[in-house]
Order: C-alpha cells, then structure tokens, then sequence
C-alpha cells in the first residue's frame, strides 16, 4: 500500500514536472537564444513575460485606459495574440532603446547586464503602479479544465497537457525558423560569430531585433502558462531566474540545452516537494545551480571557450 | 662570460591539442648567460613552446628542467617565482594601470631562489618573497612598518627600468593607450621587473617598423649584456634573429628540424626548404 | 604615496564632521544608513570594481552579519561590538567556504553562480525556524547602530579599504582584473587573489548587515534578496568600476535619491530602474570611470599657474 501510494506519487510527480519543465523550456529557450548572440545574461527576459501576461489578462477581462476609451473583452485567442505581439515589440524596444546604444559605445558585457536590471525593474513597476501589486487570477475558463484519471490516483490536467503541447509546437516552430529559413541560418551564424556574421553582408541590428522579439514571444507563451499556474503578479518575472538555472544546467546559450535543463528542473522540482518538502523547492533549484557550475561550468551542451595566449 | 651550466632543458617535450600536434619531441637546451632564438614560419609552434616553458600549458609528454629542477608540471605563477619571465605576442598588459603602476606590479613580485634541505635528504628548491619588495597584509591595511619604505623602493626601481626601456616620459599614462611600439617595450621592461633568471620573448618585433625593430635589437641586446639574463626570443622574421642571436633553433610544423649558429641555419638544406619550401607552396 | 595620507585624514575629518555636526534625529539615521551603504559599497567595489568580479549575491553576506550580530545580542546578551565584528567574521568564513568551490568560474558565470549561492543562503535562512525564526523576520534587535558607530565603522573601514587599494594587494587585484594569464605569469596566484578580494569584501559587507540590524531594529530575510545584491553592484557600477571615491560617491548619491523618493515609494523603484538605464546607455563608466576623485583637481595646471617662470618646454599636460 505504502509502495503504491509512493509509486502514484512519483507519476503524479514526473507528469507535474515536465508540465512545468515545458513552460521553463519556452522561457529558458528565449534567454538562451539572446545569449548565444549576444552573450550576456538578459534579466529583462522576465519582464517581457510579464508585459505579455497582463496584455493577455487585459485584454481577456477588458480594459478601461483611464476613461479614455474602453477595449472590450476578447477570446483567448485574439488575447494571446496581442500578448505574443506586444511582448516581441517591448522586447524589441528594449533592444533598440536600451541595449543598442550601450552595445556600440563599449563591448563590456556587464554594462548590458546592469541595463537588463534596469530594464526588468522598471517593468515590474509600471506594472506595480499601473495595476498594483495585486495577484490576478486569468479567467479560469480559458483553457478547458478536464482532469484525466491515468489510474494509480495519477490525474493529468488537461492544462498540463495544452502547456506541452504548445511547448512542443513553438520550439518546434523555433527549431523550424532556424534551421529551415534564411534569418535563421543567419542567427545561427551571428551564434558562432556575431562580427564575422556581420561582415557577411547579415544586417546585424534586424537580426538581433527579431532575436529579440522571438525571445519575448516564446516568454510570453510561457508567462501565459505561468500565471495560469500561480497566477500573475509584477513580480512574476522573478521566476525567470529558474528559467536561467535551466539554460545554464544545460549549457548557456545552447536551446536544446535550455529544452534539457529546463525539464531536468522541472522534473527536479516536483519531485522535490513530492517527496521532500514544497519549500525545499528553491533551494535544490539552486543547489543544482551551483553543483552544476562546479562540475561542468559549460553546462550540458554548452561551449567551452578558451582564449588564446 | 661564457658559462657551462646549463639553465633550460627540455626533453623529448610535445604538445597536442586534441588531435592536432603543435610541438612534437622537441629537445633543446639554453645555457646560462645565452642569447638564444627560434624561428620558424607562422604556426609553427613556436609560441606553443613558451606557454609550456611558462607553465601556461603541461605538455602532453616529456619534461622541462629549469635550474636542474623538473618544471613540467608546476604552476605558471610557480614557475614565475622560480626566475622565468616572459612577454606575449598579443600584448598583455594591465590596460587600465598606468605604465609605472605596470611594473610595480611585476616588482613586488620579486622572489629569492634558494635551495632547501628537506625531510627526505635530497635538496628541494624554495622561493620566498624578497624583503626589499615585500610587507605584509597588515602593513599594506595600515600603511605603517615597511610599507612606506619598501613602495619608495619599488617605486624608485620601476621608474629606473623605464628609463631603461625608454618610457620615462609616459610613465603615468595608462598602459592601454600607450602606441603599439612603446607597449612592447613596457612588457620587457614588466618581465624585467621580475628580476628573472630566463627572459622569454614573444615575437617582441612584430607589428614594429624597421626603425622600432633597429632600436629592439639594441634594447634586447643591450639587456641581455648588462643583467646578464639569458634570453630566449621568438621571431618569424629570420633576419632580427639572424642578426642578435649567436644560438638559434629553428621549427616548421612543431618539430625542431635544425640548430646552430647563423651561419649554420643559413646554410642548413632543411631550413632553406622549410622557407623556400613554404613560399613555393604560397605561389602555387 | 601620499594620496593615502590625504585619503586618511580626509576619512577623519569627513568622520568628525559627521559625528559632530549638529543634526535632527530623522539626519541622523539618514547619516548612519548612509556610512551603512557606503561600507558594503566599499566591499562590493573592491571585488567588483578592483578584481573584476561581478557577484550578484552579494546582500546574502549582510544577511549573514545582520543575523549573526542579531542573534549574539539578543539571545545570548553579547556586547554589540564584538557581535558586530562577529557578524564580518562569520560572513569572511562562509564566503571562504563558498569561494573555494566557485572562484574557478569567471565572467557571467560567476555571476550566475552567485545568484545561486545568495539565493540559497537566504532560503536556509528562511526555513531554518528555530534559529532565524524565518521568514517573518527578526525583531526586537538592539538600536546600537548610533550615528557615531556608524559613522566610526564606516571612518575605519573606509581608511583600510583605501590603504589596500593603494599597496601591493591592490595592485595584485588590478593585475588579476585586467589580464589573468599576465597576472599568473608575474608570479600571482590569482585565485587565492580572487579569494582575498573575495573574503575582504565579505567582511565589508558583514559588517554592514550587522549594523543595518541594529539601525532598523528588525531584520527579514526577504531585505537580502537578489534585489538588495543588484541594488550594490548597481551602486558600484554607477560610482564607476575601480573607482572607491566613485563608488562612495555613488552609493551616497543612490541612498539620498532613495531617501528623498521615500515618500512616493512606488515610483521609487520605477526611478531608480530608470536611472539604472539611462546611465548604463549614457556613461556606462559611471560617474568618475576608473579615476579617484582627487585625479580630478588639476594639479599641474594649479602649478603652472603658481609657478614663477614656467619653462617653454614643460606646457601643463592635458589631462583626461
């Protein structure tokens, strides 16, 4: 008895985790993909989820812009859309307004870095003073809410499987874009060498942009995910973090190695508060940072650089 | 002058990377007191042979001994206490910092070399910090004791050496906008700092007109004479070291196809093929 | 070398002058959380700034002074001082325990790792109940961090902190900042470099979440987030990287602007993520880049002018 009990457990688990690991996965993919371009950490990346999540939640409940003019309520289609879209283009203006200037004044990556704060600080608070710190539950028939019995008590929600099914999709659609098309043998190349790539006649600055808005589009898919999950509030995008955690178990800057780490963790976390405590989460998340870092910095299917002497 | 001893030796020492052989067996040995040199074409190993002298890389196989001391695998920083300088063929210099900080920092960094008696019987080398160059970390958090003294004379020394190299009058410029000749100089005049026992330098022409390269010659010529430091510099052009070095080795490929005088390399059929060889294959 | 004597004295006179001037009891905290500031600024520069590397978890070593001296006072009725000394201490020894393991990694790396690491020894702060009482916070502390210990820590600990940069350790960090491999071959051992840079900056900052603990009454776990370690790095950065003046500059400039936007504290974070941007876009060398603030008086134009006859040879360099 008590066997199966531990054995349901473990199912219920491994299904949760890759639910979640998914919707990292589109995050991760995203951080990972402006790494491998520009090589520094993005800490913005959370802040375009969360532009994308109350664009979603906007416009599926409705907006009143301050008595100006109303923006009736849509479908989740047409919200989700909005959302994908709005994220790409704030994520491109990040780019154009705060990035680009710094990128061509010096090549220090850290200065990028500190603006990417900047950046996710001040997102998070227009969104503190725009909506306040409220947390906001989506509408909860969005997403059609059937709970399958597997047996052995396993229950998969019928959210779990959308979310893996739309991860599959657009990293499929991603993998599509960039090993079928033009612009993405172009960013694959900007990957080896963004110089060289630019040097090649690849106009340099659309290339990032659309890296950009591909980053914030596959953030918001996640950060729709998200806030149906524990619904949406400024801070949300604190839970990028873990999205970095994954891209870095699986090696910075390499998208199947974000797609592994992210479901490693994902996995790592359940199972985590399935069999040890809930709270308990966060620190093996990191820990597994850390252990990580230690053992093989570049990750699983990162590069190794050396420099030459 | 001359001195029988010999100061560095490597045995039989290669180096892959991966697959890719950049040094295969290569022996030679430096006497003390010697002015020596490599050539060799572009990608010869050459630079390969100084990053394991200096402990940058262990070699694959073989040993190096420096001093009758096996080097191979001893930390770079080790190595460097043990009295082996070197410059880099990319400058490598601590941008930011003037030109005398530079050297400073290299200076308080001089170590004593001195044979110890251990446990077991058999000496063991042992280096401890200079006291002239040295206080504490007490006396730096303080600024009392040696502190003042001993910064005056690093300070006072380094500036000597500038002179030396000829960079007196830029000494507080950084080191990173200092013009591309004069940054040369400025990492001789760091390795120097070190007060070593084997000066490596690393193509310190290249990038330099025919007149910086005049005045190199002299520079290096001139060190060498006056410390009495054995040198060993690296050159692809084979006329600067045809011209100051009395030993030469000479490298195509990783290996060592021949060793001499000038007139000997010159002479030598391999190293006319390896050059001529080289070029042939350029015109085809 | 007598830059570091106009430093010191200028530490003793700014301290006196802190001390002693007359001020209400709202200035006065503000002076203490200014001193406060500035120490773990001093600490976050040194490593950041001076050794180039860029940690971003930084906050969990004040948390770590803040709960060590808390505790030592409150349960175990220790004296403030030597709790607060304990408080650096026991941050230098986890960060040396940290360090060993981690220091290898460089670069965002590093960084990233830091991350981990602060975030984890928040979380076991927050979950470790009976010692920490978690994450509903610490009360009830000693107010101990009177202006003058803030001010006298923040005199002493800025005069070392100056007093090293200006010797060989920190020519050392310099060397291992700018080029590793040339620092290595000039006989440095740089990561036991890294590590002192490492270790100094864990007792600035111990020493400053000791004496935030005593100013505030109260301590959280959640004060020490990752927020809290950007904001330092953030502060560093501003001030100018290798640059202490700077960093002192910039870290009393932030903690005013912070102070002075208390009232409208929503858009605080909203200007301060502003501000964060527009300088990284319009110097991201930050206020003084990487001079002091004193190679900024332009002391061979001042000679020349009180010089009788100046040379035709010898014109003023332009400085810059």
């Amino acid at each position: 008895m008590e066997n199966s009990v531990q054995f349901s457990t473990l199912f219920q688990q491994i299904i949760n985790g890759l639910s979640l690991g998914s919707v990292y996965a589109l995050i991760a993919v995203g951080y990972s993909l402006v790494y491998s371009i520009l090589s520094f950490s993005n800490f913005a990346h959370g802040g375009f989820l969360v532009v994308g999540g109350y664009i979603c939640y906007g416009l599926l409940s409705g907006v009143d812009v301050y008595g100006f003019f109303e923006i009736p309520s849509s479908g989740i289609w047409l919200a989700s859309l909005g959302a994908l879209g709005g994220a790409g283009i704030v994520a491109v203006l990040t780019e154009r307004l705060a990035y680009k200037p710094i990128r061509e004044r010096t090549s220090m990556t850290l200065y990028l870095l500190i603006a990417s704060m900047g950046v996710s600080i001040v997102i998070e608070n227009i969104f503190v003073i725009l909506v306040g710190g409220r947390f906001r539950a989506l509408p909860q028939d969005i997403f059609p809410s059937a709970l399958f019995n597997l047996g052995w008590n396993v229950t998969v929600s019928s959210s779990d499987i959308l979310s893996l099914v739309v991860a599959v999709f657009f990293l499929g659609g991603l993998q599509f874009f960039l090993s079928r098309t033009r612009w993405g043998l172009a960013i694959r190349a900007a990957a080896c060498d963004l110089h060289t790539a630019g040097l090649m006649g690849v106009n340099v600055s659309l290339l990032i942009s659309i890296v950009f808005f591909v980053a914030g589009l596959l953030a918001t898919v996640g950060g729709i995910f998200l806030s149906v999950r524990y619904t949406l509030y400024p801070q949300l995008g604190g839970i990028t973090t873990k999205a970095f955690v994954a891209a870095v178990i699986g090696g910075l800057g390499s998208l199947p190695g974000a797609v592994v780490g992210s479901l490693i963790l994902g996995l790592a976390e359940m199972l985590t508060a399935g069999f040890i405590s809930s709270q308990m989460r966060d620190l093996v998340v990191f820990s597994m940072l850390v252990i990580m870092l230690l053992v093989k910095p570049a990750g699983f299917f990162g590069r190794q650089i050396s420099d030459k002497i | 002058m001359e001195n029988s001893r010999v100061l560095l030796e490597l045995d039989a020492m290669s180096m892959f990377f991966g697959g890719v052989q950049a040094v295969r067996n290569m022996s030679f040995t430096i006497m003390e007191n010697e002015l020596a040199g490599i050539i060799g074409p572009n990608g010869a190993g050459k630079t390969t042979v100084f990053n394991v002298i200096s402990s940058v890389y262990s070699p694959t196989s073989g040993c190096i001994w420096f001093r009758e001391q096996d080097i191979t695998l001893l930390m770079a920083y080790q190595v460097n206490r043990l009295g082996i300088a070197r410059t880099f063929q990319n400058l490598r210099l601590f941008g930011r910092s003037s030109a005398l900080e530079n050297v400073m920092t290299a200076m308080q960094n001089r170590y004593r070399y001195s044979f110890r008696e251990t446990l077991r019987g058999h000496l063991s080398p042992s280096y401890r910090p200079d006291p002239a160059y040295h206080y504490s970390f007490v006396e730096s958090l303080l600024h009392l004791g040696r502190w003042d003294g001993v910064e005056k004379h690093i300070r006072a020394k380094s500036m000597e050496l500038l002179e030396r190299v000829g960079l007196a009058d830029r000494m507080f410029q950084a080191a990173g906008t200092l013009p591309y000749g004069m940054q040369r100089r400025l990492e001789i005049a760091r390795a120097l700092a070190l007060d070593p026992k084997l000066l490596l330098l690393d193509e310190p022409a290249a990038g330099m007109n025919p007149e910086e390269v005049f005045a190199l010659n002299d520079l290096i010529t001139g060190i060498h004479r006056e410390f009495k430091l054995t040198t060993l510099v690296i050159e692809h052009h084979m006329d600067v070291i045809m011209e100051i070095c009395p030993h030469i080795i000479c490298m195509n490929f990783g290996a060592k196809i021949a060793e001499g005088t000038p007139e000997e390399i010159q002479n030598d059929p391999e190293v006319l093929n390896a050059y001529l060889g080289g070029e042939e294959a350029e015109n085809a | 070398m007598k830059k570091s004597l106009w430093a010191s004295s200028a530490f003793v006179v700014l301290g006196l002058i802190l001390i002693f001037m007359p001020l209400s009891g709202y200035e006065e905290g503000i002076v203490a959380l200014l001193c406060i500031n500035c120490i773990a600024a001093m600490g976050v520069s040194l490593l950041t700034g001076f050794t180039g590397i860029f940690s971003l978890g930084h906050a969990a070593y004040m948390a770590l002074g803040a709960y060590t001296a808390a505790i030592m006072t409150v349960r175990y009725g220790v004296h403030w001082f030597p709790a607060i000394v304990a408080g650096g201490i026991i941050a230098v020894l986890i960060a040396w325990l940290i360090g060993m393991p981690t220091l290898r990694l460089t670069g965002d790396y590093y960084a990233i790792a830091s991350i981990g690491l602060g975030e984890a020894i928040r979380l076991v702060l927050e979950n470790w109940q009976s010692f920490t009482r978690g994450a509903r916070g610490f009360p009830g502390i000693d107010s101990y961090t009177s202006r003058t210990v803030a001010v006298g820590f923040f005199t002493v600990l800025g005069i070392g902190m100056f007093n090293l940069i200006y010797s060989r350790l920190g020519r050392e960090l310099k060397a291992s900042r700018d080029d590793r491999v040339a620092a290595s071959l000039m006989g440095f051992h740089t990561p036991s470099s890294r590590m002192k840079a490492l270790l100094i900056s864990a007792f600035y900052c111990g020493i400053s979440g000791a004496l935030l603990g005593g100013y505030m009454n109260f301590i959280q776990p959640s004060m020490f987030d990752m927020m809290k370690s950007t904001e330092l790095t953030a502060v560093v950065v501003f001030g100018g990287l290798g640059s202490m003046s700077g960093t002192l500059l910039g870290s009393a400039i932030v903690t005013s602007v912070m102070e002075y936007f208390r009232d409208i504290s929503q858009y605080r974070m909203l200007i301060y993520g502003c501000l964060l941007v527009v300088i990284m876009v319009l110097r991201p060398e930050g206020l003084l880049g990487s001079r002091e603030i004193w190679s900024f008086i332009p002391i061979q134009t001042l000679r020349s002018v009180f010089r009788p006859m100046p040379r035709p040879d010898a014109r003023p360099k332009e400085r810059g």
